[in-house]
């Protein structure tokens, strides 16, 4: 695929106005030789390709200081109905990413250390989960709340980190919904979703299947997730693994919100005098990677006395977290670096809120503002979408 | 002779050894350009900070008899900005891509060299300034260095303005032998700030202007920069049937008559035709007769200046039979799309098909000579049918197409000509096949040698180009010799782009 790749360059360097190009490239700084980006590594590519270099662990290591955020795809493709951009139509960057990391976990070069971790305690039978957590512990939170149905129409895919690291937020989403009305089966047998494994280049089909055939059996008609990873795994990957459209639909909580907010569903706190300033981060594993931009913002804009600034870059143009294709568990410094960025792009804005709706961003933007100095922390707080709606109700 | 390693130890020393690099992938992913034959694997990729380092640098290359590469943005044609061979250092100037200053009184900007001609714009925006010539188009990633070592035009603007070196004031250089010059006013040391390109003496600046890198590598580069007009107008007309003779004949009128066009860019009878099918311009497939278009750009001061320039060009047009599309893009008007995108128009066309690749290089010829070079492009395609055939056998339906890119009026009366094919990747089906390669080469080899011959100028040469037009002839035996011994001043062990210009050393 990458041999329609023409090194033109054009993938790499900011465009005018808009400052698109690679986050890992602009957290490297000077020292981002251009292995670590796009036109560099399908150079590389095209030598492993002609058999004039080997994988190896060293390659590995280079490959995966990548957060597949698809901005390089994005550049490349920049297009409109009049003029097409004709290599938009063979080449997916994050595709060909993809590829090579299978073909370097083949070739025995990958996983590299914690990946692999992560990959054996998603495949352990007393986990499923890449967190290392015994399986149970993923459900503790659910004890809170009484007569949880075991089937439904509509049914929640909780996924791994909000349960296991983020579980007020998932607490808050019951809590809106109950509120609602709305009564949602889970399943304590559900496995991790594989997104993480498929990213690193290693996940085998049992996980999708043991999934799909679950919430095919409890019924579900739509599946809702409240992480953009979860869901474009769902929604993209699964469908195309398995090669056929799954027995429900997929959607993601703020399509589910909108809808609770357009039926005057959720009730608001009245007379609230101070108006938030909230500016939203598109999570890439929900913008780019899925085109899914104006729900949330449809979303925020329904809530009263709420103002939503965008950010510079914003929607397609948006810049990682620095959290995605396993970066944020193998390099965890050139993580947060980008995490940095996103967060002075956020206070830039004046915004009071800095919100998404992806609990590994909010994980990795939180990081990151940790390690703001404390005149930064105070002009701004990273809050998840669904903790926001919950503290105006 | 030291070991590599040595070599390298001794560039850590310099740089520090976060920022070079003896990494076989780090190398390999600086091997190519977008040519897509030629590779050349650097032993060595360092980013140097400032003149300084890159003085040091090419001290060491030249006690140790190693070749250096700059490289700026790295969309060279053909060799430009990788190794001859694999060998060498490779300069990475990215890493120096600083604004130094911008004069607002006397309109000239100086920054680092590896700075990209879309950064230096954008920037220059905020004042309500451009550089004129935007550079080549793909000025977004290649730097000004780049671009002034290599005459470059095509993202806009050449028209009016002329290739980004008429906008040249001043240069610092690292001479390959490590001594650093700066040249135009600077040239004299008393001067406070670049201001004048010619001037105390003979115009060294110009030596080192389109020498694809072989006399100096370039660090600073002061240009003017104009202030953006506030009005323009765009538009785009259908040609009458003998395209390419319409095409030029209005660009000489346009000339004759004085009207100073930021733009006038003819795409040829075979982008409009085949671009529906690839779907490159869904616009233009409402075009029922699927001939080459030809646009313009105006800029003016004022309202009344445009109606004025407007008037005089449609009129040019309209005299030679061109139909105006409307006035939007989905009307195929694409003149104000290339004007608002600049840059983008090179990344479209890079690769009309998928799995085949462009061989192709830009060169100058004067208007009038087009419609015959357009013509004669098509008699060497039908000439070459065979060894096309024998490359189509193995990759199958793939059509193998000639001709030339956009079209672009640059200053004077010429025009830049970007001509080559469309051509199948040697790399089918999971396996290279090597023969591709050498019959793409033979081609193009053959297509080079006719445009030569034909007196056009190219100005973006790589090795390969350059070397070719030695071999050939091109060169009177008087002028290479200037050529060459001007290189052995400069460049006694010729490290710096060795293998350009035949040019290899003892």
């Amino acid at each position: 695929m990458q041999k329609g790749c023409g090194e033109c360059g054009f993938a790499i360097n900011p465009m005018v106005g808009i400052d698109l190009t690679c986050p890992v490239k602009e957290a490297l700084g000077e020292e981002a030789f251009e292995i670590y980006f796009s036109r560099g590594r399908m150079s590389v590519l095209k030598s492993i390709l002609e058999g004039s270099i080997p994988l190896s662990k060293e390659l590995a290591e280079y490959v995966y200081q990548c957060t597949e955020c698809g901005n390089c795809t994005e550049t490349c493709h920049q297009s409109d109905e009049h003029v097409v951009l004709n290599v938009s139509r063979w080449i997916d960057h994050c595709k060909v990413w993809n590829a090579l990391r299978k073909d370097l976990v083949e070739s025995g070069f990958a996983p590299l250390e914690k990946h692999n971790s992560l990959i054996e305690w998603m495949n352990d039978e007393k986990m499923k989960n890449p967190y290392g957590e015994a399986q149970g512990k993923k459900f503790e939170w659910l004890s809170t709340f009484s007569n949880i149905k075991d089937r439904g129409d509509l049914v929640f895919f909780e996924g791994c980190t909000m349960p296991l690291r983020q579980v007020n937020t998932l607490k808050n989403m019951m809590k809106i919904l109950q509120v609602a009305g709305i009564e949602v089966p889970i399943s304590k047998e559900e496995w991790c979703c594989g997104s993480i494994g498929l990213r690193i280049g290693k996940c085998g089909e049992d996980i999708i299947r043991h999934n799909v055939e679950l919430l095919e059996q409890m019924g579900a008609k739509t599946v809702f997730s409240a992480c953009a990873g979860c869901y474009r795994t769902l929604k993209k990957d699964y469908p195309e693994i398995l090669g056929k459209e799954l027995p429900f639909e997929v959607k993601h909580i703020t399509e589910i919100l909108n809808d609770l907010l357009a039926n005057n569903q959720i009730p608001f706190k009245p007379n609230e005098s101070e108006v938030l300033k909230v500016t939203f981060h598109d999570p890439c594993h929900l913008g780019r990677h899925m085109n899914f931009y104006e729900v949330p913002r449809e979303l925020l804009i329904k809530i009263p006395n709420l103002e939503l600034i965008e950010m510079k870059r914003n929607r397609a143009h948006s810049w990682c977290c620095g959290a995605g294709g396993g970066v944020k568990s193998q390099f965890s410094e050139l993580a947060l670096k980008i995490s940095m960025e996103r967060i002075y792009e956020a206070i830039e804005t004046g915004a009071n809120i800095l919100t998404t709706s992806c609990p590994f961003c909010i994980g990795n933007l939180k990081d990151a503002y940790n390690r703001l100095q404390p005149e930064d922390q105070f002009k701004i707080k990273v809050i998840d979408l669904i903790d926001l709606i919950a503290s105006k109700i | 002779m030291i070991k590599m390693s040595q070599v390298y130890q001794k560039l850590q020393k310099i740089v520090s050894k976060n920022f070079v690099s003896n990494d076989l992938y780090v190398r390999h992913a600086y091997s190519r350009n977008v040519n897509p034959v030629l590779q050349g694997v650097p032993d060595i990729v360092i980013r140097p900070k400032d003149a300084e380092e890159i003085s040091e640098i090419l001290k060491i290359a030249n006690q140790e008899n190693i070749p250096i590469i700059p490289r700026g943005g790295g969309c060279c044609e053909w060799g430009g900005s990788i190794p001859d061979g694999d060998t060498g250092i490779l300069l990475d100037m990215k890493r120096m891509s600083n604004i130094i200053n911008l004069d607002q009184d006397n309109l000239i900007v100086t920054a680092e060299s590896g700075i990209s001609w879309g950064a230096l714009n954008n920037y220059l925006s905020q004042f309500g300034l451009y550089t004129g010539c935007l550079g080549p188009g793909s000025g977004l990633t290649a730097s000004i260095g780049g671009g002034i070592s290599h005459h470059s035009v095509g993202a806009g603007g050449c028209a009016k303005y002329g290739a980004c070196t008429n906008q040249l004031v001043s240069l610092e250089v690292v001479l390959p032998t490590g001594d650093i010059i700066e040249t135009g006013s600077q040239a004299n040391q008393f001067s406070k700030f670049p201001f004048n390109r010619f001037g105390n003496g003979p115009d060294l600046a110009g030596l080192f202007c389109g020498d694809n890198g072989i006399y100096g590598v370039k660090t600073k580069v002061s240009l003017r920069v104009f202030p953006r007009p506030p009005f323009a107008e765009y538009k785009t007309f259908l040609l009458p049937r003998k395209d390419a003779q319409a095409a030029s004949q209005i660009m000489i009128e346009i000339r004759r008559k004085g009207i100073d066009v930021f733009d006038t860019i003819y795409m040829p009878q075979v982008i409009i035709a085949t671009s529906g099918p690839l779907g490159t311009f869904p616009m233009w497939d409402i075009l029922k007769k699927k001939r080459g278009i030809l646009f313009y750009t105006i800029e003016a001061n004022s309202e009344v200046e445009l109606e004025q320039k407007v008037k005089q060009l449609d009129e040019i047009f309209l005299n030679n039979k061109s139909e105006e599309l409307g006035p939007e893009l989905s009307d195929g008007n694409f003149a104000k799309w290339q004007y608002e995108n600049p840059w983008h128009l090179y990344h479209n066309l890079w690769g009309m098909v998928p799995a085949s690749e462009p061989f192709t290089a830009e060169c100058f010829t004067p208007i009038n000579t087009l419609p015959e070079l357009i013509l004669d492009t098509q008699a060497w395609e039908n000439e070459h049918k065979e060894d096309m055939n024998q490359i189509t056998k193995i990759t199958g339906n793939l059509l193998i197409l000639s001709g030339a890119g956009p079209i672009a009026m640059v200053d004077g009366n010429n025009v830049e000509y970007t001509v080559g094919f469309n051509t199948s990747d040697s790399y089918y089906n999971g396996k290279k096949h090597k023969i591709i390669d050498k019959l793409n080469l033979k081609l193009w080899k053959s297509l080079l040698i006719r445009m030569f011959k034909h007196g056009v100028q190219y100005y973006m040469f790589g090795t390969l180009p350059s070397s070719l037009m030695v071999e050939i002839g091109g060169y009177s035996l008087e002028y290479y010799n200037l050529l060459k011994s001007i290189k052995k001043i400069l460049d006694p062990n010729c490290i710096l782009s060795r293998g350009k210009f035949n040019l290899k050393g003892d």
